[in-house]
């Protein structure tokens, strides 16, 4: 059912058939509530009472800052600049053709389908054998439309032995209560190496429902850093499937959920080989009516023996009103695996503060060294990609904010 | 400079301090000794103050103002420095950036501008030299994997940088070896001054040698059972605490 606030859906037979086949698929689903397992923590029944409609033709530009890299910049779904030396054959807006011709990595979810029937416009990346790109290419999303609709779809394919950091980031204007609704699909063949930096930073009252799909053969190596700092009600799938031996991703997350943000993180990843290997590292910081969520399952197939698996998730809860459900699972069928998953969640050391404060550092400055430590631990990829400068204000000022925000 | 009078002090029903007095003028160096248990640490994190001990009775004064309405950085910002018994570690937080932080919040206080980088690493680097400490200490988390040692001179390498009016040191000499002592008292004695004083928590004789005290105290169960000059310390040393607790004792009952 599509909702009947919604405005200027297109009716299926207008479509062509795989995208009419997408919507079919989303009709039969409907939108996502809490009665379903995978969405016990997200509500999205505002979305069904918004007039949510696809977006105008924007008549301005908006100014944006320089990234340190290539980069595609899209408003309200319209590519409206590039800023790239690379030949256009490596990097451009996807065409439809593109995508229908590549493999579907993205499962088919409700959401997910609705963004393969409604997609315009997206990133397209692929980086040939054996090269490596210098510089990070940026693909960057804003919105500015109260009650728009948007559907991004990007496709990243790095061919055996090529090398590259990514920066996908999403980025909106306070207060407007548009719904941001990305897929991404990322493709790494042997040897590949993809560092993936995404950014959630929409708008106040925006909300955020993006889905990554990774498929890794032997001996790639995926890197992301799950990075979720504004959005009103936020939520990241990611599904990776590693299917050939030596492969490995490293995923490192932080979302500060201060105010009334929700940040929902959804990970699934599946060993599907002997011989692979994957590691979730995820810090969550919960504020205010804050709410965070890590919702992660490391699925290890029948034969897929030697797997080495870890996910990792320490929380901060800094308000009595804020919450973390932090729920890393494992389900095992192979055998000789390493796998294990730890979760906690604690508060700010008094200890820690106080010896802070007896040396003449204030309450929230202490506070904010404290946070800084503790979200540091997940961001050791800002380094290794050299985005420090680009990246570590955004992270530090939002620190501040919460840091700033507690009694 | 510090004045405290008759303190009582509990933690939860049970009271720990039980009517301390103490007067320390500026220019002084007092050292307080006593069993273990005494309540010398409790004292100590009182005066910086330290949440979760309530105060009964007494009143401590510091410069004319009332120390315990004032949040621990106040205290640090008014000149009080409280070297740790147990300094923490925090790890991802870089010792520099604590130094640094410190340092600055405390002159925005005053009023001054804060250190560019080049004087702060100026300052830090001499303080360093004279601790004999090497400046990877500086990169590394505030006292993360420090030996014990390590971490008593970092307490001190603090107390440099931040020049208080007061500096109480519990324990700072416990764990070092006798090369380890000589530098700390090094760093100590450099802070001494007429407008200065100095309290030393400690349980040896040893310290004493390097950094003189002008008055000894001796706490019991939570009371000062005597003070002397610094012959006091010897005694205790060549006697032990049995015969003053006795006393302490005898006194107590009718
Ligand atoms: N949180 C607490 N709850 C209950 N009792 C406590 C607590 N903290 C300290 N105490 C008690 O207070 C008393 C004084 O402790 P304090 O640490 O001040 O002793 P101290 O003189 O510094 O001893 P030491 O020489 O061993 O360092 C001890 O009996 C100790 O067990
Ligand atoms: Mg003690």
């Amino acid at each position: 059912m599509i909702p009947s606030t919604w405005i200027d859906m297109p009716a299926p037979g207008t479509l062509p058939e795989h995208r009419r086949e997408a919507l079919e698929s989303y009709l039969a689903q409907g939108l996502p509530h809490t009665r379903l397992e995978d969405w016990h923590y997200t509500a999205l029944d505002h979305l069904a009472r918004l007039p949510l409609h696809p977006p105008a033709a924007a008549d301005v530009t908006p100014v944006i800052d320089e990234a340190p890299g290539h980069d595609l910049i899209f408003a309200g779904e319209r590519l409206i600049e590039t800023r790239s030396s690379l030949p256009a054959s490596l990097l451009h807006p996807l065409a439809e053709g593109e995508l229908t011709a590549a493999p579907t990595l993205a499962p088919g979810t409700a959401l997910s389908a609705l963004n393969a029937a409604l997609w315009k416009s997206g990133g397209y990346l692929t980086v040939p054998r054996g090269q490596r790109l210098e510089r990070p290419v940026f693909l960057r999303f804003l919105a500015d439309e109260p009650e728009a609709m948007l559907h991004p779809r990007s496709l990243i394919r790095l061919e055996a032995g090529a090398e590259v950091v990514v920066v996908e980031s999403y980025t909106g204007a306070t207060a407007a209560n548009y719904w941001c609704n990305p897929v991404t699909e990322i493709e790494l063949e042997a040897g590949a190496r993809l560092t993936h930096i995404r950014l959630i930073e929409e708008g106040t009252a925006a909300t955020h429902t993006g889905l990554t799909a990774v498929r890794q053969v032997a001996d790639s190596r995926y890197e992301l850093l799950d990075l979720s700092l504004g959005g009103r009600v936020c939520r990241h799938e990611l599904y990776l499937t590693l299917t050939g031996a030596g492969a490995a991703c490293r995923l490192d997350g932080l979302f500060l959920a201060d105010g009334r943000r929700h940040s929902d993180h959804h990970l699934r990843i599946e060993h599907a080989v002997p011989g692979s290997m994957s590691r979730a590292t995820y810090r969550g910081v919960a504020a205010g009516r804050g709410r965070g969520i890590f919702d992660a399952r490391v699925l290890i197939r029948p034969g897929a023996d030697g797997t080495d698996a870890r996910q990792d998730s320490r929380n901060l809860l800094l308000s009595p009103h804020a919450e973390i459900d932090a729920k890393p699972q494992l389900e095992i069928y192979a055998d000789q695996v390493q796998a294990s998953h730890g979760a906690t969640v604690g508060r700010l050391s008094e200890d820690a503060m106080f010896y802070l404060r007896a040396r003449g550092i204030e309450r929230h400055a202490a506070r904010r060294l404290l946070l800084a430590a503790f979200a540091g631990e997940a961001l050791g990829l800002v380094a290794q990609a050299g985005l420090g400068d680009w990246l570590m204000p955004r992270i530090e000022a939002r620190l501040n904010e919460i840091g700033e925000s507690i009694k | 400079m510090l004045e405290i009078r008759d303190l009582h002090v509990s933690i939860g029903d049970k009271p720990i301090l039980k009517g301390i007095s103490l007067t320390i003028l500026p220019g002084e160096v007092h050292a307080i000794m006593g069993p273990n248990g005494s309540g010398k640490s409790t004292l100590a994190q009182v005066l910086a103050g330290r949440e979760g001990y309530t105060v009964t009775a007494g009143a401590v004064t510091w410069q004319g103002q009332d120390l315990l309405a004032m949040a621990p950085e106040e205290r640090a910002w008014a000149g009080l420095f409280l070297g740790f018994q147990y300094p923490l570690e925090i790890p991802g937080v870089a010792n520099v950036q604590l130094l640094k932080e410190a340092v600055n919040s405390q002159r925005r206080r005053k009023g001054l501008p804060e250190l560019d980088a080049f004087d702060f690493l100026e300052r830090v680097k001499a303080s360093l030299k004279l601790l004999e400490m090497d400046e990877a200490m500086l990169y590394r988390g505030v006292n993360e994997g420090f030996s014990g040692g390590e971490k008593k001179r970092n307490e001190i390498l603090q107390m440099l940088m931040l020049e208080p009016r007061l500096a109480i040191l519990d324990e700072t000499d416990s764990g070092l070896d006798i090369d380890a002592l000589k530098i700390v008292a090094r760093g100590v004695n450099a802070l001494r001054g007429p407008e200065r004083a100095i309290l030393l928590v400690t349980h040896y004789q040893r310290l004493l040698e390097h950094i003189t005290p002008d008055h000894v105290h001796v706490l019991a169960d939570g009371r000062i059972v005597a003070s002397g000059g610094r012959e006091l310390a010897l005694e205790l040393e060549a006697k032990g605490y049995g015969w003053l607790t006795a006393e302490a004792g005898q006194e107590a009952r009718p």
